[in-house]
C-alpha cells in the first residue's frame, strides 16, 4: 500500500467513525425527545455533506484537468 | 461536414477532458435522481405529518442503517484501491459492499413482513413507507448488480489507476443510495 493510499484509507475510516457517531446521536434524539425535526434535519445535512465531500469527491467537478 | 464536426469535437475536448465531462454529467444525473426521492420525501410529510407509528422497529431501522453505512466505507476503500492499482483490495472490498447491500435488502424485506400487518399499503403511512423503502431498495438492488459488473470485469483485469472511471461512477452511485437513506431513515424511523 502506497503512502497516498494509506492516507486516503485513514481519511475514509475517520469519516466513517464520525458518521457512525452522528447516527448514534440521531438515534438518541429520536428515542429521548419529540419535536425533533430540526435537530434531525441538521444532523442529516451534516452527514450528507461529509459523504458528498469525502466519499463522493464532489469538489472534483471544479477541476477541469480531470484529476483529484 | 464530418471534417468540421471532427475539428469542433477536438476543440471541445481540449478544454474539457473526458473525465471532467463524465463527472459533471454524472453529478447532473444524480441531481435528477434526487428529485425523485425528494418528491417521495415531501409526500411522507404531506400524508403523515411529523408523526410515526409506534410499531416501527427502531432497532431494525438502526441496524440496516449501520450496515449501509459500513458498505459506504467498503465502497470507498474499493474505489481507493483501484485508483492506486491495488486490484486484490479492490475486488475484496467490492465483494464486501455487495454482501452488505444484500444484507440490507434482507433487513428491508424482513421489515416489510411486519409492516404489511401494522400499516398496510392502503394506509397513509403505509403508502409512503412502501413507496420510499421500495424505491430505495430497488436502487440498492441496481447498485449490487452494477457492483457485480465491475467485480466481474475487475477479475478479468479491467480498470487501473489510468482507467478508474467505471468503478468510481458505480461507487458514487452507491454513496448516493446511502445519501438517500440518510434522509429516509430520519424521516421514516426517527422524526416524531
Amino acid at each position: 500500500m502506497t503512502e497516498e493510499q494509506a492516507r486516503r484509507v485513514r481519511v475514509g475510516v475517520i469519516i466513517f467513525l464520525v458518521l457512525a457517531v452522528l447516527t448514534g446521536v440521531e438515534y438518541w434524539i429520536a428515542v429521548s425527545m419529540t419535536g425533533n425535526l430540526l435537530p434531525l434535519s441538521l444532523i442529516a445535512l451534516a452527514k450528507v455533506g461529509l459523504i458528498a465531500y469525502f466519499f463522493m469527491h464532489i469538489a472534483q467537478i471544479r477541476y477541469r484537468e480531470g484529476g483529484h | 461536414m464530418s471534417s468540421t464536426a471532427h475539428t469542433h469535437g477536438e476543440g471541445h475536448s481540449a478544454h474539457y477532458p473526458r473525465l471532467y465531462i463524465n463527472r459533471l454529467g454524472y453529478w447532473l444525473f444524480l441531481f435528477s435522481e434526487s428529485m425523485l426521492f425528494a418528491g417521495l420525501l415531501a409526500s411522507r410529510f404531506y400524508l403523515q405529518g411529523i408523526s410515526r407509528p409506534e410499531e416501527l422497529s427502531q432497532s431494525l431501522g438502526l441496524g440496516i442503517t449501520v450496515i449501509l453505512l459500513v458498505s459506504s466505507l467498503t465502497a470507498y476503500l474499493s474505489e481507493t484501491a483501484i485508483a492506486h492499482g491495488d486490484r486484490p483490495a479492490f475486488l475484496r472490498y467490492t465483494l464486501y459492499t455487495m454482501v452488505l447491500g444484500a444484507i440490507f435488502l434482507g433487513g428491508v424485506a424482513f421489515e416489510w413482513t411486519a409492516a404489511f400487518q401494522h400499516f398496510p399499503p392502503s394506509s397513509p403511512f403505509g403508502t409512503v413507507f412502501f413507496a420510499m423503502t421500495g424505491m430505495h431498495a430497488f436502487h440498492v438492488f441496481s447498485g449490487i448488480v452494477l457492483l457485480g459488473l465491475i467485480y466481474y470485469n475487475g477479475r478479468r483485469g479491467a480498470y487501473g489507476p489510468e482507467d478508474a472511471w467505471p468503478p468510481e461512477a458505480i461507487v458514487k452511485y452507491w454513496h448516493f443510495v446511502d445519501v438517500v437513506w440518510v434522509f429516509f431513515y430520519a424521516a421514516l424511523y426517527l422524526v416524531a
